[in-house]
């Protein structure tokens, strides 16, 4: 199990590059810094098509596959190559994109995962495609407002809910998997520390919200992070070898309300469909209590 | 000692990888090509082989993940038709990170399970080198070769070696192996073509910053591709003349093979298990005295031009046999590379298509006599039509 550690606790060196190309705001650069600083000299990353090359110019190698699609394949190739000339010391890293996880690259994602690959995926999740203009991906939230689920006459924004991954590779029964939120880096720092050493696959997606997407001032990302923490919206707990644990737990939720509507996407919601978001994250919640633990399925 | 073990074509092209100590291998099945990672999977589970052997979820995936480990180890995948098709995407990729991964394609058509060539056709240029075989033999030779030359400093391109579905894969033929210890004075340890360790962070990020650098011209990387592809053309016909002190085996000149082509007037051209078909087509009408001979191509990619260019200002007509079709075009993809080869010379012999064996269409000893006598008789300078004919 993870114990959090402050990023004061870290070593000072940095593996980032202070400048990028990233938006203002970017969690997705906040992902990227802790990683690379809990991971350090030890990584090897993979890249795909996702915003990581604009936020993500991390000091030490990496391999830009342009293959969107490839993420666990091309990292189940360098973990294999490098353990068979016994390098098992490099950490085989991905920083990968919700949609590079969730829908194009989520094969992949499977299938690494049944095979048990020596890597550490993390997903930052910005519930969008960002780099291509913020189109709806399968982790994009009901009734957001996404280029491509506008908000219209006939149109109320997402019509599904949001896939829930983190289960879904939580019953692959992986050694390590794990939620965490730029909102709490002494969390998700704690749980990138205890993921590291682990041999085998594992996962973390980080919620790291997106104001170019999201539609809030780029100033409040960190903020926005915290309370969908503080909502249920999205709840922090991990799961090792099939046991669930949360990892924070805030005394009462938040209702949801306030931080659905902070948000630019969500600013045409009713109330209606607002308890209906409420109904699912009070729900959701209610099973992570009663499975915390305990084992996950 | 080499030995001779009489076996099918997947089975020398898993003999063909296990030679080179692969150290990498993605599967993934599909008819013909599955009983060469079956192959393979035998020879790891019974210790022959000491290579990573990966199940992969799909092609995508097996050529993926190949290429990425083929930054570190040798590295090799198999596939047929379909599953050539699903690899595109990471096909260029493969290319575009200059690694030398080998793949071996076992011809199936787009359409049903029967080989054509519209498979590697439609990877035509994704800046592989694709070299093709006529029998189980050279299946096994050319993959050993294949190591060798994508891994030529002068070249670093991956390449496929091909052969035809059914007619090659299932078929059993004598084939000699050769001793382990003389593979391995001829195809040297792997050397890692990429600084991808950790501790080769400066060379890597330099590496990475030349490559996106955006000072850079952006066509450098297709030009600099374009320059090893023209490398290997060498690099070919030294490895197949260097397999021949080795081995005592080669084939042609490694790009094509002249087949009895001395004092003719027309050759037929073609590829694959039809070129080795027409063999004997060529034997029978020489024995009656006609003079047309064979050409077969052996590297597609690169495309011998030269040689073409040399065999073209000395015959007076060519016909060639495409068993692919690029629709929209007046003709096959080779009688297209082909002409384009002739266009400078001065005097250009005659050149006729014949469509054939598309979707496994069996083609006959008789088929290819009587596109050798259309063929002459272009080089007699009488008229024949149509240029292009579906035989
Ligand atoms: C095969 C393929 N399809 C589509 C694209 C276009 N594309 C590039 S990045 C991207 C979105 C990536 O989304 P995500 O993984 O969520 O990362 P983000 O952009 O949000 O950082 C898309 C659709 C592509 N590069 N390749």
């Amino acid at each position: 199990m993870s114990k959090p550690v402050p990023l004061s606790k870290l070593d000072e060196k940095e593996f980032i590059v202070p400048a990028n190309s990233a938006c203002q705001g970017c969690a997705g650069s906040i992902v990227a810094r802790i990683v690379s600083k809990v991971i350090g000299e030890d990584m090897v990353r993979q890249e795909v098509a996702c915003c990581g090359p604009a936020f993500g110019n991390i000091t030490q190698p990496v391999f830009y596959g342009e293959v969107f699609e490839g993420a666990g394949a091309m990292m189940t190739g360098f973990a294999r190559a490098f353990n068979r000339l016994g390098r098992d010391d490099i950490r085989v890293t991905g920083i990968i994109g919700d949609g590079g996880t969730t829908d194009i690259g989520f094969q992949g994602l499977s299938a690494s995962a049944e095979r048990n690959e020596d890597m550490l995926w993390v997903c930052y999740d910005n519930e969008a495609y960002m780099n291509t203009g913020g189109q709806r991906s399968s982790a994009t939230t009901k009734f957001a407002a996404t280029t491509t689920t506008p908000v219209g006459e006939f149109s109320r924004g997402k019509k599904e809910r949001k896939k829930p991954l983190p289960i879904l590779v939580g019953v692959h029964r992986v050694p390590y998997m794990a939620t965490a939120s730029v909102a709490y880096p002494e969390d998700f720092i704690g749980k990138l520390q205890y993921a590291k050493p682990v041999k085998g696959f594992r996962f973390i997606q980080v919620s790291a919200p997106c104001p170019t997407g999201w539609n809030y001032d780029p100033r409040y990302s960190v903020k926005v992070a915290k309370e969908m923490v503080l909502s249920g919206l999205w709840p922090l707990y991990e799961v090792v070898e099939g046991a669930l644990r949360i990892t924070y737990k805030p005394k009462e939720l938040k209702p949801v309300k306030d931080v659905l509507r902070s948000q630019g996407r969500f600013r045409h919601i009713t109330d209606e469909e607002v308890d209906e978001i409420q109904g699912e994250v009070d729900e959701f919640w209610g099973r992570l209590q009663e499975k915390d633990g305990g084992p996950l399925f | 000692m080499a030995k001779f073990e009489v076996m099918v074509g997947n089975k020398a092209v898993a003999y063909a990888a296990k030679l080179a100590r692969v150290k990498y291998v993605s599967a993934f099945p599909i008819t013909p090509q599955t009983t060469i990672v079956q192959y393979l999977a035998d020879m790891i589970a019974n210790g022959e082989l000491d290579a990573d052997y990966v199940n992969m979820e799909g092609e995508l995936s097996c050529q993926s993940s190949a290429m990425t480990a083929a930054t570190t180890v040798r590295s090799f995948t198999a596939t047929s038709g379909p599953g050539l098709l699903y690899m595109h995407h990471p096909m260029h990729m493969t290319t575009w990170a200059r690694l030398p991964l080998v793949m071996a394609v076992v011809h199936r058509s787009t359409k049903g399970m029967q080989p054509d060539q519209m498979d590697t056709m439609s990877q035509r240029d994704t800046g592989w080198l694709m070299i093709e075989c006529q029998n189980s033999q050279e299946l096994l030779d050319t993959g050993i070769m294949s190591f060798k030359i994508a891994e030529d400093e002068r070249v670093r391109l991956p390449t496929i070696f091909m052969g035809d579905g059914y007619i090659l894969s299932y078929t059993s033929e004598p084939v000699e192996l050769p001793a382990q210890e003389e593979v391995d004075a001829f195809l040297p340890p792997y050397k890692r073509p990429y600084p991808m360790f950790p501790e080769e962070a400066k060379e890597a990020m330099a590496l990475m910053s030349q490559m996106w650098n955006p000072f850079v011209d952006p066509q450098n990387v297709w030009k600099q591709q374009q320059e090893a592809a023209m490398n290997a053309k060498t690099v070919i016909r030294e490895v197949n003349a260097e397999f021949e002190k080795w081995f005592g085996r080669s084939y042609g000149n490694g790009l094509v093979e002249e087949y009895k082509c001395e004092g003719v007037e027309a050759v037929l051209v073609a590829m694959g298990t039809i070129a080795s078909t027409a063999k004997t087509a060529i034997d029978q009408l020489q024995r009656d005295g006609r003079k047309v001979g064979l050409v077969a191509i052996k590297s597609f990619k690169p495309f011998p031009d030269d040689d073409f260019q040399r065999i073209g200002a000395d015959v007076k007509a060519m016909g060639v046999i495409d068993r692919n079709v690029s629709t929209g075009t007046l003709g096959g993809i080779t009688f297209t590379e082909l002409r384009h080869s002739l266009y400078d010379l001065d005097e250009r012999p005659m050149t006729l298509n014949f469509h054939a064996g598309m979707r496994g269409k069996e083609v006959r000893v008789e088929d290819i006599k009587r596109m050798a006598e259309k063929t002459l008789k272009a080089a007699r300078g009488e008229k024949v039509t149509p240029l292009v004919e579906w035989a």
